[in-house]
């Protein structure tokens, strides 16, 4: 029986390219615009993900990580003496103009490491020793930097421009997620972003703590919360935060969720016509089946294992757009595509709803089909 | 009959391309060591607090006892000098011209008083012979009563001879202390830190900066600030360690000496001398042993205290 119905499905080409067409673009335009928008939800973290540190502890009320509430440069002790701490270290991070050599103005990122261990140093350095940052005067930029800065050729090791007024020099070249502001990041140690920075009362924008073995993160940043009053936050907890005052606060959420809707339901759309048209087509075989004696549960089995097949045969199709289109246009951090495992499951789920949903007007269709009509004209 | 489809092969390439670009996106890179170890509670709970170190007993601050113009600098930085030990010395020539004038003074005083009590032997000797003579028409009353007078004015002009070679020899005792006074000595055994005059400087009673800054550099301790915050946290008499800056891996071990009972504003060890008077810290000082690495006065540490188990 499954294989008469794969049969029909396969039969009918133009209708079973049709089909196929429909699942494949209402998939590719889902995952396509979900990774850009999770992209996007990356970019806006990049300013916690890029740190890479377990708890950060701040003002209670903060919003998001790019809004900086200052605290007392006493808090770094106050936040060391909290039971299960194992380290907590100072984090100066702001928006400050670098001035070029031509002129030219450019708003940075920037972000003051505590210099002696260097906790918060970027993960990869493409080019020169980040342990050069304890040199004077030295800074260490990111490759969105050595772009927006004149690129490679006037950008490189060595080259010195002017952070509000002070003239630092390159000592390194790392490699760092985008952010949503889209501010090249460069980093310089505590002391120096404190020396560069104008004079404000604090300038302390985080303390960056590490728990103890055995000790949660989770755990660690309700205890500082706890026993200091601050704001305390998982990496995870602080994403969030960020994620969510994005969300709640630029129409970006509505913008891809109005597409990711219009996907399902154009999808949906066209594969639940040409399905009905389908089964309207092969009534007839439909009807002989059923006059030799198939049950309308075996018909709509075969229904739904044709619509499930052109489904999955779909999916793979567009997620498989969807990754080359990401691999392509998005290489090189140049767009914000970021594919994951929940969103493809999602959309999974979401494709096979969109195959139940159209399979079950044909279902309907044949639960009322009388087998005479096989000798109808 | 299904795998003939070219759609379905296609599929399968798109599924695996996915997974594949996935699997290879899929690792969070992970953190990148700090370059050294970060400084760290050796205790259950622990109060942090940031130290500076400093010579025992406080470093002390030299300042000349009167203006003047330094002629020699006897010290460079880094003596080591004992109690009594000559530092500088002030411009002395007006006040040993003085004492010159003071010293030569006395030989004239003291031949005044040898003057003096010739002469008061010489009235003594004739008011005796005047006094001797029996026959009371020889001598008059008058004479001898007169030389009596004259007898005892002598012996109040030796006494005042007397005080006046006192007076100048206090005098030129004052000129000398005056003058040793410009010799500045050290107070105490110790090291100098910091010299801030050269010879033929004019060194002033009101400076900010010490002339010369003399401590004990054998013996340290730190002065750890600690958040106002966390003041009642402290349980005075707890022993701590501090991690020198850029040293983690050994800690030194502190021994308590006291807690300042004056909470006094934060003066900011965190590189930025801007003022902040918003936060006021407990300063405690804590006593130490030279440790086998070399230490600076000045140096800033972090300082971990053992918080004995509060009750949470």
């Amino acid at each position: 029986m499954n294989f008469v119905a794969l049969k029909m499905l396969f039969g009918d080409r133009a209708k079973y390219l049709m089909l196929l067409a429909g699942l494949t673009f209402s998939t590719m335009l889902i995952v396509q615009q979900g990774s850009i928008f999770w992209g996007l939800m990356t970019w806006s973290q990049s300013g916690i993900t890029n740190i890479n540190a377990p708890v950060w502890v701040t003002d209670p009320n903060i919003n998001q990580v790019e809004e900086i509430k200052p605290l007392a440069d006493t808090a770094v002790n106050v936040v060391r003496s909290v039971p299960g701490v194992e380290w907590a270290v100072p984090l100066y991070k702001g928006v400050q103009r670098a001035r070029l050599r031509d002129g030219n103005y450019e708003q940075i990122a920037l972000v003051g490491i505590d210099s002696s261990t260097l906790i918060g140093r970027p993960h990869t350095i493409i080019e020169g020793r980040i342990e050069d940052l304890r040199a004077p005067d030295t800074v260490a930029i990111d490759q969105l930097a050595v772009q927006r800065l004149g690129g490679p050729d006037r950008m490189h090791l060595g080259t010195t421009f002017e952070v509000n007024d002070h003239l630092v020099k390159v000592a390194a070249i790392v490699q760092a997620q985008k952010s949503f502001q889209n501010f090249p990041f460069v980093y310089t140690t505590y002391e120096r972003a404190l020396g560069i920075t104008p004079q404000v009362r604090r300038k302390l924008s985080y303390v960056l703590a590490s728990p103890v073995e055995g000790v949660s993160p989770e755990e660690l940043a309700r205890r500082i919360h706890e026993h200091t009053g601050l704001g305390a936050f998982t990496e995870e907890q602080f994403g969030w935060k960020t994620v969510q005052w994005i969300l709640k606060n630029t129409g970006i959420g509505v913008n891809f969720g109005t597409t990711v809707l219009l996907g399902f339901v154009v999808g949906m759309a066209i594969a639940g016509q040409t399905f009905y048209l389908f089964t309207i087509e092969n009534l007839r075989q439909f009807g002989a089946l059923k006059a030799i004696g198939a049950s309308t549960g075996m018909l709509a089995r075969m229904i739904l294992l044709q619509s499930f097949t052109v489904g999955l045969i779909g999916y793979g199709l567009g997620i498989g757009l969807a990754t080359l289109f990401g691999l392509t246009t998005a290489r090189g951090g140049r767009l914000p595509f970021v594919e994951t495992w929940p969103l493809l499951v999602g959309v999974g789920v979401a494709l096979l709803m969109i195959c139940s949903l159209s399979s079950a007007i044909s279902i309907r269709k044949l639960a009322k089909l009388e087998p005479a009509v096989v000798f109808r004209g | 009959m299904m795998f003939r489809r070219l759609s379905v092969w296609l599929a399968f390439a798109g599924v695996l391309l996915t997974i594949a670009t996935l699997w290879g996106a899929r690792d969070k890179p992970v953190a990148p060591p700090p370059m050294e170890r970060p400084p760290h509670n050796p205790y259950l709970s622990t109060v942090a607090a940031a130290g500076i170190i400093e010579a025992a007993n406080e470093n002390v601050r030299i300042a000349p006892p009167v203006s003047g113009l330094v002629t020699k600098v006897h010290v460079k930085v880094a003596s080591h000098v004992q109690k009594g030990d000559p530092l500088f010395q002030l411009d002395d020539r007006e006040l040993r011209a003085q004492l010159q004038t003071q010293t030569d003074s006395l030989p004239s005083a003291a031949a005044r008083i040898a003057e003096q009590d010739i002469r008061l032997r010489d009235l003594q000797e004739q008011l005796r012979r005047l006094q001797s003579v029996k026959d009371r028409r020889a001598v008059s009353e008058d004479d001898v009563q007169r030389k009596w007078h004259e007898a005892e004015v002598a012996k109040r002009a030796l006494i005042r001879s007397r005080a006046d070679l006192r007076l100048a020899q206090t005098q030129r005792d004052e000129v000398q202390a005056n003058l040793d006074r410009l010799t500045v000595q050290a107070p105490r055994a110790g090291t100098i830190l910091q010299v801030n005059i050269r010879e033929g400087e004019y060194a002033t009673v009101n400076t900010n900066e010490p002339l010369l800054l003399l401590g004990d550099i054998e013996t340290f301790q730190v002065r750890a600030d600690i958040d106002e915050v966390n003041a009642p946290l402290v349980v005075p008499g707890s022993p701590a360690v501090a991690y020198l800056k850029g040293r983690t891996e050994q800690a030194i071990s502190l021994t308590f000496d006291r807690i300042e009972p004056y909470i006094v504003p934060k003066r900011s060890l965190t590189g930025d001398n801007s003022e902040r008077v918003d936060t006021r810290v407990l300063q405690i000082i804590y006593q130490f042993e030279k440790p086998t690495f070399p230490i600076y006065v000045g140096q800033q540490v972090d300082v971990f205290i053992d918080r004995e188990a509060n009750p949470e």
